[in-house]
Parts: C-alpha cells; sequence; structure tokens
C-alpha cells in the first residue's frame, strides 16, 4: 500500500522534479560558465579579488537564489493541487492507513526528492567550484547558498498547507505568514554573513515539515 | 501531533510578525536623527558643532550661532580649501605660520563602524611586493592564507605555490609565530601610496608584521605590554607616514603602531569601542579629534599631536525608543526581531526586547478580546488557555497569530 501511494507521488511530480534538477544542473552550469568568461577576461587573481573585497557574490547569477524556491512551489502545487480537485485527498483518507501517517509519507517523499535534486545541484556546483577556488570561498559561497535551499523545503511544506488548506479565507491568511517567514531565507548579504543564523534556519524548516497535517486534519474534518 | 503541528506554526507567524510589524511601523514612522559634526576648533580651543538636520546648523559648544562662513574660518585645517578660495586662510594659527601644502600632509581621516568589525572576514590576503621599483602597486597572482602555515595559493591555477609557502612559513616559525593567526589586517588594495604589508595576530596573541620586501620575507615581531589584546587593527595609509595602525585594545584603548621603530604610542582618550560605536579620527596639523558615534551620543575628544587630551565634548541624541514614535512602538510591541543589525554585517536572529513593559498593557487587551472571540463561537474556556499564555507573552504577534490558524475541532 505504501509502496502504490510513494508511486503515485512520483507520478504526479515525476516530471516537474525532472524540469527542476535539468534547471538546477543549468544555471549552475551557466554561473560557472559565466566565472570560466570572468576568469578569461579579468585574469584570475583579479576575479578572485573582487570575490574576497569587492563583494562579487558570483553565485548569484542566473537568478540561482529563487530557483529552489521556484522548485519547490512548483512541486508542492504539482503533488497537492490533485489533491484538492474534487478532494481527491479524501481517497487517501479513506485508506485503511493512519490518516496523518500517510499525509506524513506523502510530504516527506515530496521532501526527499527536493533534498535528492538540492544534493545534486550543490554537488555539481561544490566540484566546479573546487576546479576555480580555493576552500575559503567555497566555503562562504555554500554558506550563502544553503538558506536559499533551506527556503526551498520551507516553501514546499507551507504551500502544502496552503494548498490543502479548505477555506479560501485561511488560505489567504497563510500566504500573509508564509510572506513574512519565507523572506528570512532569501536576505541580501556578504558571502558567508548567513553562517550563524544556519542552525535556526534548519531547525524552523525541519519543524515546519509537520506544517502539513494542519491543514489535513482540517480537511479531514470537514472545515468549509 | 495535529495540535503540535499548529503551535508550530503559531510560532513561524510570530516569527515573521515579529519581523514583519516593527520593521513596517520604522519604515513608516521613524525620524532621521543625522549625528551632529562636532570638531575642535584650533582658533577658537572650543567645539564647533554642525547639525545637517537642524534650523540652525552651525554653533559652538556654547550654542552661539554662526554663520556657515565664520564656522569654517574657526575650523581652518578643515576646510582648508575653501577658505583659500575665500582668500580668507590665515597665515599663521596659535604663533605658527601655516603653509597649505605642508599643513595637508597631516590631515587624515579614518572611519569604522561596527558593521565592519562583525563581518565575514576574506581569510585570503594578496602580498603585495613592497619594494617593487615600480611607481604603482601591482596585484599578486597568487593569495596567503595562515591556518597550520602560511600557505600562498596560485590564482590561476588554483594550486598551492609550495616553495614560496614554505619560505615564508620558516621565517614565521623562526620568528617565534604561533600558527595559525587568529586576525590578519591591512591594506589589500592596489590603491594606495605603498605597501606596508600586514599586521597579524597569531594564535598566542603576538603581534607580528609580515611584508615582502624583493621576493622575500620581511617578518618583525612588535613588543606588546602584558596581556593586551586587540578588538580590532585597522592599517592607515596617511600622507605622514608617521603610523602604521590604529589599534584597538579589548579595554577600549587606543594605539598607535609607528613604523621602523614599532612603538606603541597610547591615545589620551577612553571609551573607545569599536563594537558598539562608530569610531572616527580626523587628524591634522595641531590636533586629533576622536569622535565615537551611538545611537544615544556622540562624543567628541580632542587631543594634541603629542595624543594628549586638549579638551572633549559630549551630546546625547534621542534614541528611537526616547521619541514618541518609538515609545507607541514598545506599547504596540513586546519585541522586536531583526535578520540584520546595524552593528553587524551578518544575518543572524537579532531579538531586541522593549525596554519598557507598556507592552504589556497591550497583552492585558488583547488577552480580553480574545476572551470574547472564544465567548463568541462558545468554545470552552479551557482548552484555549495555552493561546491567551501565547498572547500574553508575545502580545499582537501572537493575537494574529492564534487567530490565523484556529483552533476549531482541536480540542
Amino acid at each position: 500500500m505504501w509502496k502504490s501511494i510513494l508511486y503515485k507521488e512520483w507520478l504526479k511530480i515525476r516530471w516537474f522534479a525532472i524540469i527542476y534538477a535539468a534547471l538546477g544542473v543549468l544555471v549552475v552550469g551557466n554561473i560557472f560558465l559565466k566565472v570560466q568568461h570572468d576568469f578569461e577576461f579579468s585574469q584570475a587573481a583579479n576575479y578572485w579579488y573582487s570575490i574576497l573585497f569587492q563583494g562579487n557574490r558570483f553565485y548569484e547569477y542566473s537568478l540561482f537564489k529563487f530557483l529552489p524556491l521556484v522548485g519547490a512551489l512548483v512541486i508542492a502545487m504539482a503533488q497537492y493541487f490533485p489533491e484538492t480537485v474534487n478532494k481527491r485527498i479524501k481517497l487517501t483518507f479513506h485508506l485503511p492507513l493512519n490518516e496523518n501517517k500517510a499525509l506524513l509519507v506523502m510530504m516527506f517523499f515530496g521532501a526527499f526528492c527536493l533534498l535528492a535534486i538540492a544534493a545534486v545541484i550543490m554537488l555539481l556546483f561544490t566540484l566546479l567550484s573546487l576546479a576555480y577556488f580555493p576552500a575559503e570561498i567555497i566555503q562562504s559561497a555554500l554558506i550563502s547558498v544553503v538558506p536559499w535551499f533551506l527556503c526551498g523545503f520551507v516553501v514546499y511544506f507551507l504551500t502544502a498547507l496552503i494548498v490543502l488548506e479548505p477555506v479560501w479565507k485561511y488560505r489567504f491568511l497563510y500566504l500573509l505568514v508564509a510572506a513574512t517567514f519565507v523572506p528570512i531565507y532569501l536576505q541580501t548579504a556578504a558571502a558567508g554573513a548567513y553562517s550563524p543564523a544556519l542552525p535556526l534556519l534548519i531547525v524552523f524548516g525541519v519543524l515546519l515539515s509537520v506544517a502539513l497535517l494542519f491543514s489535513g486534519y482540517r480537511f479531514r474534518k470537514g472545515e468549509m | 501531533m495535529v495540535k503540535f503541528s499548529r503551535y508550530i506554526l503559531i510560532f513561524v507567524a510570530i516569527i515573521g510578525l515579529s519581523i514583519l510589524l516593527p520593521q513596517f511601523y520604522r519604515v513608516a514612522f521613524e525620524k532621521s536623527t543625522r549625528a551632529p559634526f562636532i570638531q575642535y576648533s584650533c582658533i577658537d580651543h572650543d567645539f564647533m558643532i554642525f547639525r545637517s538636520d537642524a534650523d540652525v546648523k552651525w554653533t559652538n559648544s556654547k550654542g552661539t550661532k554662526l554663520t556657515r562662513e565664520v564656522y569654517e574660518k574657526k575650523l581652518p585645517l578643515m576646510y582648508t580649501r575653501q577658505l583659500v578660495m575665500n582668500e580668507t586662510m590665515p597665515d599663521s594659527i596659535n604663533g605658527q605660520k601655516i603653509n597649505v601644502q605642508h599643513t595637508s600632509t597631516f590631515r587624515s581621516t579614518f572611519r569604522i563602524k561596527p558593521d565592519e568589525l562583525h563581518a565575514p572576514k576574506p581569510m585570503l590576503y594578496p602580498l603585495f611586493e613592497s619594494q617593487s621599483g615600480r611607481a604603482n602597486l601591482e596585484m599578486p597572482g597568487n593569495f596567503f592564507r595562515i591556518t597550520w602555515r602560511m600557505e600562498f595559493i596560485d590564482a590561476k591555477t588554483n594550486n598551492i605555490l609550495e616553495e614560496k609557502s614554505r619560505m615564508f612559513s620558516a621565517v614565521l616559525y623562526k620568528r617565534g609565530f604561533k600558527f595559525p593567526a587568529k586576525s590578519i589586517n591591512g591594506i589589500p588594495t592596489t590603491r594606495k601610496s605603498c605597501d606596508e604589508g600586514y599586521l597579524v595576530i597569531d594564535s598566542a596573541d603576538q603581534l607580528f608584521h609580515i611584508k615582502m620586501t624583493k621576493g622575500v620575507p620581511f617578518v618583525r615581531k612588535v613588543d606588546l605590554p602584558e596581556g593586551m589584546k586587540f578588538k580590532t587593527i585597522q592599517c592607515v595609509d596617511f600622507s605622514d607616514k608617521l603610523y602604521y595602525a590604529y589599534l584597538f585594545t579589548e579595554n577600549n584603548e587606543l594605539y598607535v603602531l609607528t613604523p621602523y621603530d614599532y612603538m606603541l604610542e597610547k591615545f589620551d582618550v577612553d571609551d573607545i569601542n569599536p563594537d558598539e560605536y562608530e569610531i572616527r579620527i580626523y587628524g591634522d596639523y595641531f590636533n586629533f579629534n576622536v569622535i565615537t558615534i551611538s545611537n544615544d551620543f556622540v562624543r567628541t575628544q580632542a587631543l594634541n599631536r603629542d595624543h594628549n587630551k586638549v579638551d572633549e565634548y559630549m551630546e546625547t541624541r534621542p534614541t528611537f525608543e526616547q521619541q514618541p514614535e518609538g515609545k507607541i512602538a514598545q506599547f504596540l510591541f513586546p519585541a522586536q526581531l531583526k535578520m540584520k543589525d546595524d552593528n553587524s554585517s551578518y544575518v543572524n536572529f537579532f531579538l531586541k526586547i522593549s525596554k519598557s513593559y507598556s507592552w504589556l498593557f497591550t497583552s492585558l487587551l488583547l488577552i480580553v478580546v480574545q476572551y470574547f472571540i472564544i465567548r463568541q463561537r462558545k468554545k470552552k474556556f479551557r482548552t484555549e488557555i495555552i493561546d491567551l499564555l501565547i498572547i500574553g507573552i508575545t502580545g499582537i504577534f501572537g493575537f494574529i497569530a492564534v487567530n490565523i490558524f484556529p483552533n476549531k475541532f482541536i480540542d
């Protein structure tokens, strides 16, 4: 039964997940194409200098910052919107399974896909960085990039909450809450500046992983 | 579990609202208060004050209103170009003949703000050739780090330059340097008059001067008084070439390091805390003005060229919390959460709890409102106690949060 649920979730999001991963690879590729170009035209030492002392945030090129947000939003919509059409989610609730567990499995499957895609993109980013930059530059770039991927998880959890919420008024209010919370992951700052905030940002992301249960419960209880 | 998910969502909403609402409020109602510019006059031996946002812009410390022209004449070494243009530059000051070119050599400006101190450090630095024989400095092709040894990394190949690394590390080791470096301080730019390398604090809090002359290491240990530690060392490139750096100690003292003889000379000033205050140091032919600017005061300590204090002047200024808008904010919000702070370049959760307890009144009022909402919804009071507690502690943030995520069904 669980396998079937996972397969159903995969069927819903597979194309979006593949497109997100492919886009991620393209964006990272494009960033390093630009790095290679700038190495050629500005000379390596000057390029390092611009990163170390002039605030050149090479990793922000190609809107990399917003990629995890958009990817997570699309995957969450693909996964949960079909469940709200004709209230299909109720079919899952009628299965001989624990309802909360079923919702959490759906959620963790989506989160796992996001994690896998994030791992691929981050790995590619790190490997390509190793060809051009020393550890200090890579480390501060990664500290700056990690919150964007954490933002992806937060957006995914909050989108699931909003989409499954049965009442439009509350959907709007949840959206407002998301709008106040999500920007804390997307602050414009110097490379490596996010280091003190990272532990709490991770904790918040983990805590939000059970947020869907709230909407799910209201859906089950027939809140209108 | 569902109940738990609701409280998580309330918590998240409180976090988001405690960032956004006070921020909106400040953007809408905060009024700019610019720090006055206070300089010691070598003519009047009094402080001259310029307030850019006041009706009476130029005064002295007694409050006497001055015209702009008179104000500038009182600070001839600050407004030299204007006075020369107006042909009102004095020939002599305090009995000393003034040569404009000569006096301008002694003019220096330095500024540091707390957010420059509390910022991610680059950890890699370029080591310039300090005696290249060229008029201009050139960017080297490699950068160094000082970890378990001094390593030079070639930017083009991203590989370590072994020979150079070994040579510098060996000299540092011989001079008693204890790896790794705690802080590396220099002026890593080619836009300076000459290169004097870096002042480096090692892991044993010893101070070293490191530079490269004709391709070989120059390493000199600087003798420090017992137990002296620094908050920051700021290298300077002033035209008088009298100092290598301003050194700010842990106990808020200010020193300068002289070139060649490596003497530490103390400025006769106190409470120089770059962790919390913006520090500005203006030097001229007669005086140094050491200015500390915080949210609630501006203080200028005037020194003579022997670094002895001549006079000082301080003015308090109202903080946001002391202004009517700030008082209302403290009434509305129990705290403000910020991801960025004026005193830091890091992104973090900066929590500022309201100093006054007036927000408790708002919380109490909101608890009463919530009580009526509960009664109107005909819900059991017992099941809503936690919500009321949340409102009591987090005020308006909690009130909005518990009502956005309704407690319906979850009893």
